[in-house]
């Protein structure tokens, strides 16, 4: 089977750092499938999840998102790609404060010129399937932690990505809202969505994803859990 | 960096109009004051007046200073550079010096040398119409043998005391045979401040000479006025400027400052949680932005020196003097006075800061207070424009304050160029209706000075008067003449109620299609009527309709009813233009002097002024003048409108720039996760750049009015101060579509001003942004 992420022999120094964030790592993410990516603080985790998601560019190696080499792109390349194909929520939600929350979920639609009707109505079905369509005109202030990464999950998710790339999604939530989201991002992940998710969480990794990679100071230094055991094809989980 | 920027602009532009406004109040006495100018300069007849006596005039106790007798003549001549055509000059004064200096009317030598034997002269650079320039050769036509001068420099004195200079034994040989021995004598006196104060010590020298000794005398105050008079002119728009560069500076300082101040909370908050007592991080913060802010000062200190340089040089042509400079007060004063401005503006919220807790600064600084601008967000949301717009288009509203600097900075930068726009438009159109070149192509002259002299090299001038016969003949005969006139300019009247004689331009035939630019009433229709300048009527107290009673030579008296006033500055404004016949019938006797007088020629649309001045040339024949009649310009004051302008709107540009840096600084986080969610580097381009287009469109609806009303206050001071009304069509001077431009100049500054920003938002590596907290 074809591998939705493919990332080969990447290499990613920062300037003025002799020692690589991210060092000859090479890895592949098929369709459907959720891997955790797991290491201490400064392990690369996040460094490994920007690249993938083209917020940063490989020194070396190369790195294909569905059948495209997104470390070749260019800036305007890499957003577009970011709109179509990945969909990420951060640990500390990221969401825009002056907007409400509908107006943020519908921001990343808006920007890949969804027409107005359709982004509205994708919308309020992701309101609906996260359970906030109450919170639509409300603003990030006044919300919840579990209800502000619900609403990053619906923003991550309005444009249908290939890929959901998830950076410490609990690392922010109490114990029980952690849950919640763990148990969301399990449910997505079960309707098909490909899921990356960094945590250094085991339990989180071993409940809610199929396989990990365990990272230190930037190389792979162990996989745990099979290789490809759910994936599914794209045509399946949509 | 962006204080640094805005102190420079702010600083030089200040400099640049207080040193103007200086300028236009002070050059002349200064001029006078360094070239020691003759309170008087007396004419003497020296058949009267032995040397003896005249040096004894210096020591009156009136007297503080005395120079001369410098031998003098009236000569005219003309400029019979070899190769070259013939051109007559106006009658000269020459005088004999022996050198430039002395204790009275130190004379400026602009360039060249001193005449150092006969057939050598330095002439008076800053008189119009001489035309000549060092290697030249003058003709002295009115002398016996028409001795040749060569012109070995040009010089100028502020005391106007001669047109030309020679050395003291050529003068004999200039003088025609009929004209008296003069000889000039220059006086400082104790007592100068008045016209009384002049008049009286004037009076003590005539006496202390023998009769009739003193022939002629000229004060200092005429010609300070006549020089003031065109300068008067320029200080109601440099105020104008300058208030509004003033307050730009301040808003904008201010804004700067305190938005620094407030991007620099979290900073403060780490320095209180280390220690720093609120003095100590008051002091701190303060002098971290008056680094900057000195260094900016001073930059602009420097470049208004820099700027000033041309168009003082240009004033001080004007007086007549050596190169003028900034004076030491504004040199000092302006950045002391920008400098104390930054540190109050610095202060104030660093003294907010604190008395803030480490806690609540580091909290402070990080971003909008929560709430501002999301119902603007909502709004603005729902417009059927592209999402990286309206985004743009809100965020001013999380910062009203800001914005309102902003708007205020934008709003006086398109203000001063409103202003500046109507204003050159205005004196274009001024130097148009004075000098009448729209309607009025070419002016043919008997004995003419005109550029196309109709004389060949080494030709004589013409001898006699010749016939108008000649010149209407010719102008009948040739294709593209559409009118023309006769002006005679060289009559005077006496009007009831003023001492000196009143100037009066007549015209033979109907001049109404000259189109002198009327402020009210209409032009004359017969020969009982007359228009004047608005000088006329304030010396007269009359109005438009009044009746004046004028005064031939022979006495008659003729009742002139004035029916328009006429926007025009020949003879400062003391002038009257009415009919040839209205002289007539003061004086039956009186003809056109063929000196005086010329043909003012309209052209037929489409016909070309040059060709066709150098068709009518050969047909005129010897002896005549034709020339195209040309525009006098304003390049002074389009220049000094243009630097200031460009100038203001710098400064709106950057204060627009701060702003947006600022607002960049404090949102590159959600600059990081718009990025994140796929916005292009071209979408951050177009949201930045709309974040200003509101405020830029904004301010352009509200400037171009306040410009308009600036304009059409300072237009009659300016008018004002030279004497003249103003005519509707130097005010009615915005069309639409130049309103529209102005209105989008608040755009093109307020995006000038966040391009730089906008850039750097798009260029902003997303993950150094999302980590930015």
């Amino acid at each position: 089977m074809d591998a939705l992420v493919h990332i080969n022999d990447v290499t990613k120094r920062y300037d003025g750092s002799d020692q690589p964030a991210v060092d000859g790592i090479t890895l592949q993410i098929a369709p459907g499938e959720a891997v955790a990516v797991m290491g201490p603080s400064g392990s690369g985790k996040s460094t490994l999840l920007n690249l993938i998601a083209g917020l940063d560019r490989p020194t070396n190696g190369t790195i294909t998102v569905a059948g495209r080499r997104i470390d070749r792109l260019s800036e305007t390349g890499m957003a577009r790609c970011r709109r179509s194909q990945i969909g990420m929520i951060f640990q500390f939600f990221n969401l825009l404060d002056d907007l409400t929350v509908a107006d943020n979920i519908l921001l990343p639609a808006q920007l890949a010129g969804m027409p107005r009707v359709q982004a509205r109505a994708r919308v309020a079905e992701l309101l609906d399937a996260l359970h906030i369509e109450r919170r639509a005109d409300a603003y990030p202030g006044r919300l919840s932690g579990g209800e502000r990464q619900r609403v990053a999950i619906a923003r991550a998710l309005v444009n249908r990505p290939l890929v959901l790339l998830a950076d410490e999604p609990t690392g922010a939530l109490d114990t029980a809202t952690g849950e919640e989201i763990g148990q969301l991002l399990l449910d997505l992940n079960r309707s098909g969505q490909t899921l990356v998710m960094v945590t250094h969480n085991p339990e989180l990794a071993a409940r809610y994803t199929h396989r990990a990679i365990h990272l230190l100071d930037g190389r792979i230094t162990g996989r745990t859990g099979d290789m490809f055991p759910m994936s599914r094809t794209a045509e399946a989980r949509r | 960096m962006v204080i640094a920027l805005v102190l420079v602009v702010s600083t030089a532009s200040s400099v640049l109009g207080l040193a103007l406004l200086a300028d236009s109040h002070a050059t002349f006495d200064r001029a006078f004051s360094a070239q020691r100018g003759a309170h008087v300069v007396a004419t003497i007849d020296t058949s009267r007046a032995s040397t003896t006596r005249l040096a004894a005039t210096a020591h009156l106790p009136q007297v503080s200073a005395a120079a001369g007798p410098f031998a003098e003549t009236n000569v005219t001549a003309t400029d019979s550079s070899p190769g070259a055509p013939v051109i007559d000059l106006p009658p000269l004064t020459l005088a004999g010096r022996p050198a430039p200096g002395g204790p009275v009317d130190d004379i400026t030598l602009q360039d060249g040398r001193w005449p150092q034997r006969p057939g050598q002269v330095v002439m008076e650079s800053n008189t119009d119409g001489f035309g000549v320039g060092i290697g030249d050769t003058v003709s002295v036509t009115s002398a016996p043998g028409r001795p040749r001068l060569t012109v070995v420099g040009l010089a100028t004195s502020v005391s106007r005391s001669a047109d030309g200079w020679v050395v003291p034994t050529e003068i004999s040989a200039l003088r025609s045979r009929e004209a008296p021995a003069i000889a000039q004598m220059l006086y400082r006196f104790h007592s100068a401040g008045t016209a009384g104060a002049v008049s009286a010590a004037t009076a003590a020298v005539r006496n202390a000479l023998p009769a009739g000794a003193m022939t002629d005398t000229q004060s200092y105050l005429n010609v300070r006025a006549a020089q003031s008079n065109q300068v008067a002119v320029y200080a109601p728009f440099v105020v104008a400027f300058a208030i509004i560069g003033l307050v730009m500076s301040v808003l904008i300082v201010t804004n700067v400052v305190s938005g620094a101040v407030i991007a620099g909370y979290n900073r403060i908050g780490i320095l209180k949680s280390i220690g720093f007592t609120p003095g100590q991080v008051v002091a701190a913060y303060t002098a971290q932005v008056l680094v900057p802010a000195m260094v900016g000062c001073l930059g602009g200190v420097a470049l208004g020196n820099l700027l000033s340089v041309p168009l003082l040089r240009k004033t001080s042509d004007v007086y007549g003097v050596g190169q003028l400079g900034v004076p030491l007060w504004v040199n000092l004063g302006v950045p002391l006075a920008m400098c104390a401005l930054v540190a109050v503006a610095a202060i104030l919220p660093a003294l907010r800061a604190g008395r803030l807790s480490a806690t609540e600064a580091l909290a402070a600084g990080r971003a909008p207070r929560t709430g501002r601008g999301y119902l603007a967000h909502r709004l603005l949301g729902r417009l059927a424009l592209p999402r990286p717009a309206t985004i743009g288009l809100a965020s001013p509203f999380a910062r009203p304050a800001r914005m309102a600097a902003t708007l205020a900075a934008v709003l006086l930068g398109v203000t001063a160029v409103t202003f500046a726009v109507g204003l050159v438009t205005s004196l274009r159109r001024a130097v148009a209706d004075l000098d009448l070149t729209k309607t009025e192509q070419v002016q043919v002259f008997l004995n003419g000075p005109g550029p196309v002299p109709v004389k060949g090299p080494g030709q004589a001038p013409p001898s006699a008067p010749q016939s108008g016969q000649v010149i209407t003949a010719a102008l009948r005969s040739q294709p593209g003449t559409a009118h023309y006139v006769l002006e005679e300019d060289g009559q005077y009247v006496k009007v009831a109620g003023l001492v000196q004689p009143l100037a009066v331009t007549a015209f033979v035939g109907d001049a109404r299609w000259t189109g002198y630019a009327l402020s009210s009433g209409h032009w004359y229709t017969g020969p009982d009527q007359a228009v004047v300048p608005k000088r006329v009527l304030t010396t007269l107290h009359i109005s438009v309709g009044d009746t004046v009673t004028i005064t031939g030579t022979g006495g008659r008296t003729v009742p002139v009813r004035i029916v328009g006033e006429v926007f025009y500055q020949d003879h400062d404004g003391m002038t009257m233009l009415t009919d040839w016949r209205t002289l007539t019938a003061a004086d039956p006797g009186l003809r056109p002097d063929p000196l005086n007088f010329q043909y003012d020629v309209g052209l037929r649309p489409g016909t070309d002024p040059t060709a066709y001045v150098r068709a009518l040339g050969p047909k005129l024949g010897s002896g005549y003048g034709v020339s195209i009649n040309r525009s006098g310009g304003a390049e002074i004051a389009i220049a000094l409108a243009g630097t200031l302008t460009l100038l203001l709107s710098i400064a709106a540009a950057l204060g627009v720039l701060n702003t947006v840096v600022l607002h960049t600084r404090e949102r590159v986080h959600d600059l990081g996760v718009f990025r994140a969610v796929g916005m292009t580097p071209r979408q951050t381009v177009a949201m930045v750049l709309c974040s200003v287009t509101g405020t830029g469109l904004l301010a352009g609806v509200l400037a171009v009015p306040a410009g308009m009303v600036v304009h059409r206050y300072v237009i009659p001071a300016m008018a004002g101060a030279a004497g003249l009304g103003v005519p509707p069509g130097l005010l009615n001077v915005y069309g639409a579509v130049e309103l529209l431009a102005l209105v989008l100049a608040g755009l093109v500054i307020a995006v000038a001003g966040a391009l730089l920003p906008a850039g750097w938002a798009a260029q902003a590596r997303t993950v150094s942004a999302l980590r930015a907290e």
